[in-house]
């Protein structure tokens, strides 16, 4: 594969200078070819030669040969060796495969000629401030010496529009405004870019672009990652990074709070702690404990190691790191800092304990209010719980007679309101697969009354059903939500992820009947939609449920307010309302109920069927099995169940019951409304053991303590805790941090890193284009003193100020025949680079160009548009995406739900990492599936319709006007007549092709949410739209140049 | 093959422009493709038997005892506790802590074909073509939960973020289309099970460039993500708006003379011969009804039999990895009235699959592979059903130069862990991707500093079941 490595190749012969020097020349290779065999890992070494350390190669073996003899090559036996003639005798073997170039030869004899000199790795040597050649900027100044050397010169800045597109993208990760562009052209004063880096440094915006590289790096997401992927709560975690890079927070406090925020006070620094629960969490049943406690430590390691140290530690998980001096004792040692995070093997993703540690952010008033509503309902609850009802007489004959059990009246009717197919099954056979404790049962059966939605399925729907109750005196209407594997929303509802009743409304001939006390039979109810809220006045909020967990179907029962009395003939006609904010959180199936009881318990014995295997319902379970033992023998447990079911269905208590049915579920709701974050909480450190090659069932290991790499020195305390090793990370002592963060920010400005393995600074990763640049960034960002007034110690902004106040940033990027002749890579920096953006800022460069951005900064996740059926292959729970509503589609690219098993197919086209894993090197690919996303994806065609109505409304009145009103909004340049020429063409042939069907230009311009022009003519629309779209299609428009 | 990127950008570099990489030239089979792009190993290790892989994922872990691992002894202990040494130390998913109880086989074995090979009665399509077709007995994996044992069989890895065995294989041998992508994933789901989930991840190109990815084909909505116009837009017109969007890049690149402009130039025309040629891909109505028949497909219903009619277009067009998940063999529960289900929906199709592929000649170069991340216990759950088991189970393989007509090692007397000759899914990736023409040893790709392979750190050449 060497032909693709022309762009390194020539480098190194840029590179090959009088003196061979060991860390840039020799270390790559032997790294790569040697070291696997003769390196740092005991377990594989061969013939017990090591060839890292000097000491070691010049050792005489038993026959007395010296793999080095400084100084004479030809009595050296590597040389010999690598040489050799002898396919038998040729190092590397030929069965390793890693054949040594003759250039690669020639260097090494060079080095042993030259008295084989062996350093230290560059990267874990301290760091110092090199003193920079000349005045001025210390990177132009380094930079430029270096090309001088090569006889290369530097690049012109560029003009001055790439200047200010380049900076406010690589800054803000947004194209310029028109205004701002206009107010830098015009200012030839000596501060103009100066002030344009400050403005821009002071945005927030700046905060919504670095944080990306921050947010891949610790994995953030708001999903746990494993099996059902469920979605977790940790967006407070990613604001707190937002934060922190706006208000410039120090990277040495940042580290901290992350690390060990539960060592620190105050809620940020809790916050900052949700790092060390980003790793991925399973709530699989049947999981080892053991197992992945085992596999939640190792990923701290690994994504620890890599955002700090730039290391690869994960290698030593199973053994001894085979190039870098990093142990298998080390990984465990440092596994042994986490080991007093509090967390259990199975993470729970529904229930009372779901997600284990969760920290609270609720404002001071919310704070308030919630416990005025919790003394409020416990002493209510105390109250009721002093009552003990008698036992009505004949209840259990009652219950065994069946005369609590629901009935369900054939419906006459059903309609719905927004065009979704109802159809009635009574008699006649329905088909149905539900879920029964976990698996999956099928079943054709006569539908028994149920109603069964199909066909259109709009995101909000309204539900009319009559029925005839028959000659009665009723107390209750019920519902009964029934399952079936078709509908995509956990099986009840058509779409997203829970169905959400918001009213339910009943009437008798026309006339109202008032509804009083809503009670479910849900196992997992959801805080956000209390049964209780079915029947308030507010439109927005209802009665939901997820389904997962449930195993069975859930009922709803309704008690009137007074006890109605029907004929033979008397209909009542029920509305089932679905006005959620949840799109197609609308009801699949379901049965309408009726009972005559006082009062019956919503039914639990319609468990998936529609047949009912005992009549024996209308209690709650506990109270039913209570009511069946002689009330002399019941327990505590079995009366206060009793109790409390005749509590709530007694007229006398009827009162109570419904308010303090209100107030939980005032209390429920409000709680939904308080953020929550996982977080670290400490415990006990459980006993850490160096596990032989990574088996978790081996508890034969050496036991070990926190520790930091042994090779990078030791911590002064005894017992080491993480805050020590957050300490150690930002300390001099440790050469690697500022390095790796450096090298990191300065692929954001040019596109790739000063050593181009952003993963890996160790021996087997690319010696640095230029050290120089790369310690004396280093230096400066841990202790500014360049032009540093007003900066601190770690000062990020600083640090990125100081790269794009550089002349070498502001460098055009235009391409020079000699600079790629020479250094095709563009190593050397004689140029800037020309780059994609990344995933997020393609879309937020198409929002932003068209007028749809809609800015603010932090809040919940929220879900763009995205296609039906993504989610499909999910479960545990199925179900469907619902995307968010008005404002919330057209945020930021960041702010996007990150489902890391089903990320958002366009961020994923354009290279997003799903954040299972930490991830910093971001490929930057350009493939077919990302043409098909920004030509066709409905985000991209809404935003060419917007941008296309904002230039006929704002672009002049004409056709060269608008083309370069556009062109200006999305690449800030006007086009040239050429390009003018191909999007006049293509406006006046689509204008033809609209003109001629304007059915497909109101198709066409119909796509999206964003509110329409009230003015446009379809046609002309249409036909602009179709240049918009071109122009946001532009190579240029998605590519920082 | 060490730094992708650069080998991202050379290959289209490649491609009707001036300065073509030795890599462009040199290809595959020494002609330059016609179409597609080339693999990055090039000249491939060993001569090829193999093209292509169609890959019959049966995710949920099918249990190996109730398909091709006859165990008399183990009907014989039904009922009997579980003799200790076979389980002592051992990793046990649902069951811990709970009494292990032996469970006999549901249904009976019969033998099949000249070669005698022994399935589950139920599989009377498949022992149709039993003298095509190979048996590995003896597979084993390290992961007993669903989403780490998908993540090994994929990639052999069980750190997410590596890349998955389609992308290794595209990313190898490259790809010999550019109207599809190279790298095709579909789903169904029948009755019976459970329908774990399965993410992404299984189909990622991990860290390779995203181009080397799966592309799930959907039978509801868009076949293609984004692949059908927007409405309103005509294909003429479509055609014109990337007419345009080309030209205004070509404008670009003439002040420029940027790769980058110019594959993404290629990128859009290849998007547009995309948009062309799915709908013909997904239009089975000119396949004739006794093919439709013998496959069992009604055209359009997502099903696993309709995925296989399909796996066959996609084999003809040149795409070069076909993954088809078939998911809910996961039988904690009611595994004797769930397994005819299964059966039902896979035997047929399966056969119809191999005879079909046998008959237009394109058995031989195509690896057709049929199993799923892990196997099932002999001891019992809930008295009807089986859980997740890791130490035994079966592979069933043809075509592409696979031995036909064998069966292959052997787990012990009671189907619990493999005894006889055992495969690691590391081994088996290193035999497929030998017949792909692959060193595993030797495909790797540097990730981290470390020259990462699919098979990882392990990996055998299972020779006995090469032809």
């Amino acid at each position: 594969m060497q032909s693709f490595r022309l762009g390194l190749l020539g480098l190194s012969i840029l590179t090959l200078r009088a003196e061979v020097s060991f860390n840039r020349d020799i270390r790559p290779i032997m790294s790569d070819t040697c070291f696997r065999c003769h390196g740092p890992d005991k377990s594989s070494r061969m013939m017990n030669l090591r060839l890292d350390i000097r000491e070691e190669a010049l050792k005489p073996n038993r026959a007395g040969v010296s793999p080095i003899v400084p100084g004479d090559p030809d009595k050296s036996n590597i040389i010999r060796r690598i040489f050799a003639a002898n396919p038998a005798q040729i190092m590397p073997p030929k069965a390793a495969h890693k054949e040594l170039t003759e250039a690669q030869k020639r260097t090494i004899r060079q080095w042993v000629a030259e008295g084989a000199k062996y350093e230290g790795h560059w990267a874990y040597s301290p760091v110092r401030r090199p003193a920079a050649p000349t005045e001025g900027n210390p990177i132009d100044s380094f930079v430029l010496a270096r090309l001088a050397k090569e006889g290369l010169t530097a690049s012109a800045a560029a003009d001055k529009i790439t200047q200010i597109r380049r900076v406010t993208l690589d800054l803000t990760g947004l194209p310029p405004a028109p205004d701002e562009v206009k107010a830098f052209l015009a200012d030839d004063s000596a501060g103009a870019w100066t002030r344009v880096v400050d403005r821009l440094l002071a945005s927030p915006r700046y905060a919504e672009k670095q944080a990306l590289l921050w947010l891949d790096a610790v994995r953030y997401a708001d999903t746990c990652g494993f099996h059902g992927d469920n979605p977790w709560p940790a967006w407070p975690y990613r604001d707190y990074v937002l934060r922190s890079f706006r208000d410039n927070k120090p990277f040495d406090q940042f580290t901290r709070e992350q690390l060990a925020g539960d060592f620190l006070s105050g809620v940020d620094a809790w916050t900052g702690s949700a790092y060390n629960r980003m790793t991925r969490t399973s709530a699989e049943g049947g999981l080892q404990p053991k197992e992945y406690l085992a596999k939640y430590g190792a990923d701290r390691v690994r994504t620890t190691s890599n955002v700090w140290l730039g290391s690869t530690m994960g290698c030593a998980e199973c053994h001894d790191h085979k190039f870098d001096p990093f142990t298998q004792k080390d990984f465990y040692s440092m596994k042994a800092f986490f080991a007093d995070i509090k967390e259990t093997g199975l993470v729970p993703d529904r229930g009372k304990n779901a997600w284990g540690s969760l920290l609270a952010l609720p404002t001071a008033a919310q704070r308030d209010e919630l416990a005025e509503l919790r003394a409020r309902i416990e002493e209510m609850e105390r109250r009721m719980a002093a009552q003990t009802p008698p036992v009505p007489a004949g209840l259990l004959d009652d219950v065994k007679a069946g005369k609590l059990a629901w009935q369900f009246p054939r419906p006459l009717t059903a309609a719905s309101q927004n065009g979704s197919k109802l159809t009635i099954y009574n008699e006649e056979p329905l088909d149905s697969m539900y879920d029964f404790r976990g698996s999956l049962v099928s079943e054709k059966k006569p539908g028994h009354g149920t109603i069964a939605a199909s066909g259109p399925n709009p995101d909000n729907e309204t539900y009319t059903v009559t029925f005839k109750p028959g000659a009665g005196k009723w107390t209750a209407l019920g519902l009964e939500v029934i399952q079936d594997e078709s509908l995509p929303g956990m099986r009840v509802a058509r779409g997203a992820d829970r169905f959400v009743l918001t009213g339910f409304e009943a009437a008798v001939n026309g006339r109202p009947i008032p509804l009083v006390l809503a009670t479910d039979n849900v196992l997992y109810p959801v805080p956000e939609h209390p049964v209780m809220a079915v029947l308030d006045a507010d439109p927005a909020t209802g009665w939901g449920v997820t389904m997962y967990g449930e195993g069975r179907n859930v009922f709803l029962a309704l008690r009137l307010g007074a006890p109605l009395e029907t004929s033979e003939s008397d209909v009542i006609a029920i509305r089932l309302r679905h006005d959620s904010k949840y799109r197609r959180a609308v009801l699949g199936r379901f049965r309408v109920a009726v009972s005559a009881a006082t009062y019956a318990w919503p039914g639990t014995t319609a468990i998936g069927s529609r047949d009912r295997k005992t009549d024996e319902e209308g209690l709650p379970e506990e109270a039913l099995a209570a009511l069946k033992v002689p009330a002399a023998r019941r327990t505590a447990e079995e009366s206060k169940a009793l109790a409390e079911y005749l509590v709530w269905a007694s007229p006398e208590f009827q009162a109570s019951e419904i308010e303090l049915a209100n107030l939980r579920a005032r209390r429920d709701m409000l709680n939904a409304q308080i953020p929550r974050v996982v977080y670290s909480d400490r415990t006990e450190p459980e006993i850490t053991r160096v596990l032989a090659r990574g088996n978790f069932m081996d508890d034969s290991g050496e036991v070990v303590k926190p520790a930091i790499p042994a090779f990078l020195g030791k911590l002064p305390s005894a017992n080491p805790t993480r805050l020590d090793l957050a300490n150690w990370l930002v300390s001099a002592d440790n050469p690697l941090t500022a390095r790796v963060f450096v090298n990191r920010m300065w692929r954001e400005f040019f596109g790739q890193g000063l050593s181009k393995a952003l993963d890996d600074l160790g021996s087997q990763g690319e010696w640095p284009t230029h050290q120089e640049v790369l310690d004396w960034l280093a230096a400066e960002f841990m202790l500014p003193r360049y032009q540093g007034e007003g900066a601190h110690a770690w000062d990020v902004k600083h640090l990125i100020r100081t790269i794009v106040l550089s002349d070498t940033y502001r460098q055009s990027s235009l391409p020079r025949p000699e600079v790629k002749a020479k250094d095709p890579e563009n190593r050397l920096l004689a140029r800037q680079n020309r780059f994609r953006v990344d995933a997020e800022i393609v879309r937020d460069i198409a929002l932003a160009s068209s007028g749809l951005l809609v800015e603010k900064f932090g809040g919940p996740s929220v879900r763009p548009v995205q296609p039906d059926g993504y989610l499909a292959a999910l479960n545990f729970p199925k179900r469907d995406y619902s995307a968010s509503r008005g404002d919330d589609l057209h945020r930021r690219s960041l702010y996007t739900f990150w489902q890391r098993s089903f990320l958002h197919p366009a961020l994923l086209a354009f290279d997003a990492p799903t954040r299972e894993e930490c991830a910093v090197n971001r490929v930057t690919s350009n493939t077919p599936l990302q043409a098909l996303v920004l030509l066709n994806d409905p985000e991209f065609v809404e935003a060419a319709r917007v941008f296309a109505q904002n230039t006929l409304a704002q672009g002049g009145g004409s056709l060269s006007q608008r083309i370069n009103w556009t062109f200006q909004r999305a690449v800030q340049r006007p086009p040239t007549a050429a390009e003018a020429q191909v999007l006049t063409g293509l406006y006046r042939k689509s204008l033809a092709r609209f003109k001629a069907s304007p059915e497909r230009a109101r198709q066409f311009i119909g796509v999206g949410e964003a509110p329409a022009a009230a003015k446009a003519n379809p046609v002309d629309l249409a036909a602009m739209m179709t240049v918009t779209r071109a122009v946001l299609n532009m190579h240029e428009t998605v590519t920082r140049n | 093959m060490k730094d992708i990127f650069e080998i991202q950008r050379r290959t289209f570099l490649g491609r009707g422009v001036a300065g073509l990489g030795a890599m462009a030239l040199r290809t595959l089979w020494g002609a330059p493709p016609k179409t597609g792009f080339p693999g990055a190993v090039n000249p491939l290790h060993y001569p090829a038997k193999a093209k292509r892989v169609i890959f019959l994922y049966q995710a949920g872990g099918p249990s190996h005892l109730e398909t091709f691992d006859s165990k008399p002894k183990l009907a014989e202990m039904h009922g009997k506790g579980m003799p200790e040494s076979f389980t002592k130390g051992q990793q046990i998913a649902q069951l811990q802590g709970r009494p292990l109880v032996c469970f006999g086989p549901q249904y009976g074995f019969k033998k099949f074909g000249k070669s005698g090979q022994e399935m589950i009665e139920l599989f009377p399509h498949i022992g149709s073509v039993a003298d095509d077709v190979c048996i590995i007995r003896s597979m084993w994996t390290e992961q007993i939960n669903h989403d780490p044992a998908h993540t090994v069989m994929n990639t052999g890895s069980i750190i997410a973020g590596r890349p998955s065995m389609g992308s290794w294989v595209l990313y190898g041998l490259g790809a010999e289309t550019d109207e599809l992508p190279g790298y095709v994933v579909l789903f169904s789901s029948g009755k019976g099970g459970q329908n774990q989930p399965i993410a992404a991840r299984q189909w990622s190109a991990g860290m390779l460039p995203s181009k080397f990815q799966g592309v799930k084909l959907n039978s509801v909505g868009d076949p293609v993500l984004y692949i059908q116009n927007p409405p309103g837009m005509a294909a003429a017109a479509q055609k014109e708006s990337i007419d345009a969007i080309n030209r205004l890049n070509q404008a670009q690149n003439a002040a420029l003379q940027d790769p980058e402009i110019l594959t993404r130039i290629a990128q859009y025309e290849m998007a547009f011969k995309m948009q062309s040629s799915v709908p013909g891909l997904m239009d089975m109505s000119k396949e004739p009804a006794s093919v439709l028949e013998a496959y069992g497909a009604k055209p359009g219903d997502g099903s696993f039999a309709s995925n296989c009619l399909l796996a066959r277009r996609l084999a003809e067009r040149g795409v070069r990895f076909i993954q088809l998940y078939h998911r809910d063999w996961d039988h904690h529960a009611g595994i004797k009235q769930n397994i005819p289900l299964k059966a039902e929906e896979t035997d047929k199709p399966t056969a119809a699959l191999i005879s079909d592929l046998k008959q237009r000649g394109l058995l031989d170069d195509t690896i057709v592979v049929w199993g799923g991340e892990f196997g099932r216990t002999p001891m019992s759950q809930g008295g009807d059903g089986r859980d997740h088991h890791i130490k035994g189970f079966s592979f069933m393989v043809a075509g592409g130069g696979f031995k036909p007509g064998i069966s292959h090692g052997a787990t012990d007397d009671l189907g619990y862990a493999a005894v006889e000759s055992p495969v690691s899914v590391h081994d088996f990736h290193a035999t497929m991707l030998h017949l792909l023409g692959i060193d595993h040893k030797r495909m790797t790709v540097k990730f981290q500093g470390l020259d990462v392979r699919l098979t990882g750190t392990a990996g055998e050449l299972v020779k006995e079941i090469l032809a």
